[in-house]
């Protein structure tokens, strides 16, 4: 069992959250998509295993570094 | 009567060398999880092949009978080694000795690196720890150089038009070493224990005011993010390792070509991802490291610069095991736009390409200039106008793969002059994209409309198939459009077709290296 953060390459804003802590996804899986300069950024998960955290709203500004996301798996 | 007691004396001499700052010194230096200098070419060069020069070069205290009491070697060590079987010249402070600030024979030593690197054309490493001078000055009271003296940075300037120069900051760097290292055509910072710094935090909190640690001031943080040192490595023995990584794509000097290596990646490899690796959702970003990667020969690419100027991706890869320089767009990152960083960053990564006779592949999804008041505020257009003229300049071979957007002034600095030009069918180019052009060249007929924003996508629809890759093979405007899974194929034919003109190529570039 690893746990794998996900940071936020870039800023910009949360266009669509896709699962909610609790979710089972796979390795790739689309997490979440974020806007950054009228581009669809989707992020995917990096194993296979269990949402523990999304922190990200639809709507919400987000920045640079900032956690997104928490994976076990 | 022989000379034996010279020789013990030059023997003994020669182990007292090895000591460097003594015990203690070397203690302290592995308390702060640090290697010593010695302990670093080890580490860096093949078993065995580190060949000192200057090992006698310091200072001795004698007794009243003139004999050696004690030695204190130069804390500069620098000579020649070899990597994978590859000369090369290495040099690095010793930080046990006056934590690097240069004793009088250290500076000789220290200065003599680049002129022995200049003299056999070898590629130079240089691994740093260490200050600048002190005021206290290098070994007390010393007549000021002479005005005919040299500069001392022209031998800095000519090596990184003549010979590769790959540095590692590894423990806290500050003042002329800090100078040197970014010196280089590639730089790595271990992560773990250095720092960069032109002033150290005493001198900074004096002058500014500012209260900050070391790493603060000038850790990895810092400095893999603003352009300061290419990469950062986790610590000193991966940043050596990249070091290693990057010497094996490049020659010895600008009047050889890089190494050609055994290949066992098939040319006509084709692979399937390609086909829907771009989304058809023209919005939609996508992963352009995990394309080059399909493309270039496995495993083979080496990037350089990931933390800054992030929406250009550049580093050397293989093809065919010929190195090539691979620069991409990020669209993940600010669309992929050309901002200030990312152009300084692309245009010294086109000169490194230029200077050493790589061929250069682009794969290009380029925007245009990076839009907005952060961006004029930067000076965007003065540093991509700079790149796109540095390109246009270039003798090397390019190939230019059209993979989606090609846009604006800023697409130009993507194609070489005579640049081979492939297009996939999710390529798009004109002056400007159309989400932006359509609201500035349709504005009356948008506001006139009974639903504004219907019409824009309506006219958006309509421009963006307009921009369809059909007309440019049918225009000879490309080489060729093609499946993106016939890329590689075509490119290690293209590789095939460029190599036999390469050595045209060599000796100094028309326009000089700087940092």
């Amino acid at each position: 069992m690893a746990t794998h953060t996900i940071e936020l390459e870039t800023g910009g804003s949360v266009w669509k959250v896709l699962v909610k802590a609790g979710d089972t996804v796979s390795e790739g899986q689309e997490l979440f998509i974020l806007e950054v300069m009228k581009m669809e950024v989707p992020y995917t998960s990096p194993a296979s295993g269990t949402v523990k955290e999304v922190s990200l709203a639809e709507g919400d500004v987000v920045e640079e570094d900032q956690v997104a996301a928490v994976i076990e798996g | 009567m022989s000379w034996k007691p010279e020789v013990d004396e030059i023997n003994q001499r020669r182990e007292l060398a090895l000591k460097q700052g003594g015990e203690a010194g070397i203690a302290r230096q592995h308390e702060k999880g640090r290697l010593t200098i010695r302990e670093r070419i080890d580490e860096l060069v093949d078993k065995g092949s580190f060949d000192e020069i200057g090992k006698g070069a310091g200072a001795s205290e004698r007794g009243s009978n003139g004999e050696l009491i004690d030695f204190t070697p130069a804390n500069f060590v620098v000579g020649f080694a070899e990597i994978e079987g590859r000369r090369v010249i290495v040099g690095g402070e010793d930080f046990t000795l006056k934590g690097g600030s240069p004793s009088p024979a250290g500076l000789r030593k220290s200065v003599y690196t680049e002129d022995l690197a200049l003299q056999y054309k070898l590629p130079l490493v240089r691994l740093h720890e260490g200050a600048g001078g002190s005021v206290g000055g290098s070994g007390g009271p010393s007549m000021p150089g002479p005005v005919f003296q040299p500069s001392r940075f022209k031998s800095v300037a000519q090596t990184l038009g003549t010979v590769p120069v790959a540095s590692a900051a590894l423990g806290a760097v500050a003042g002329l070493p800090a100078g040197r290292l970014v010196s280089s055509h590639f730089s790595v910072m271990s992560k773990s224990t250095a720092q960069i710094l032109v002033a150290g935090p005493a001198v900074v909190e004096r002058a500014m005011g500012e209260k900050l640690t070391k790493d603060e001031l000038g850790g990895a943080q810092v400095h893999t993010r603003n352009g300061t040192v290419d990469n950062g490595a986790e610590d000193e023995r991966a940043a050596l390792a990249q070091i290693r990584a990057f010497l094996s794509y490049l020659p010895d000097n600008v009047w050889s070509l890089a190494p050609v290596t055994a290949c066992d990646d098939p040319a006509d490899r084709m692979d399937e991802a390609l086909l829907d690796i771009v989304p058809r959702e023209r919005r939609r970003a996508f992963d352009m490291r995990r394309l080059v990667n399909l493309i270039v020969d496995q495993n083979s690419f080496f990037e350089m610069g990931k933390g800054y100027g992030r929406s250009q991706i550049t580093g050397l890869a293989r093809m065919q095991g010929q190195t090539v320089g691979v620069w991409a767009n990020d669209g993940r990152h600010l669309a992929g736009s050309m901002t200030a960083d990312g152009a300084r960053k692309a245009e010294r990564f086109i000169k490194l390409c230029e200077t050493f006779h790589l061929p250069m592949i682009a794969f290009v999804d380029e925007p245009g200039f990076m839009i907005g008041s952060k961006a004029e505020k930067e000076a965007t257009i003065r540093h991509g106008a700079r790149t796109v003229l540095t390109t246009a300049l270039t003798n090397i071979p390019w190939a230019s793969i059209m993979v989606r957007r090609s846009f604006g002034v800023a697409q130009a600095a993507h194609y070489g002059p005579e640049a081979y030009t492939l297009a996939w069918p999710s390529a798009e180019s004109g002056p400007l994209p159309v989400e932006g052009g359509v609201a500035v060249a349709f504005h009356r007929e948008i506001a006139a409309a009974e639903d504004p924003d219907a019409k824009r996508r309506e006219l958006e629809e309509q421009l963006a198939a307009r921009q369809s890759p059909f007309p440019r093979g049918e225009a000879l405007a490309v080489h060729e459009l093609i499946d993106p899974r016939e890329t590689r194929p075509m490119l290690c034919r293209w590789i095939d077709r460029v190599q036999p003109g390469l050595d045209r190529l060599l000796g100094p570039s028309a326009f000089p290296y700087t940092p």
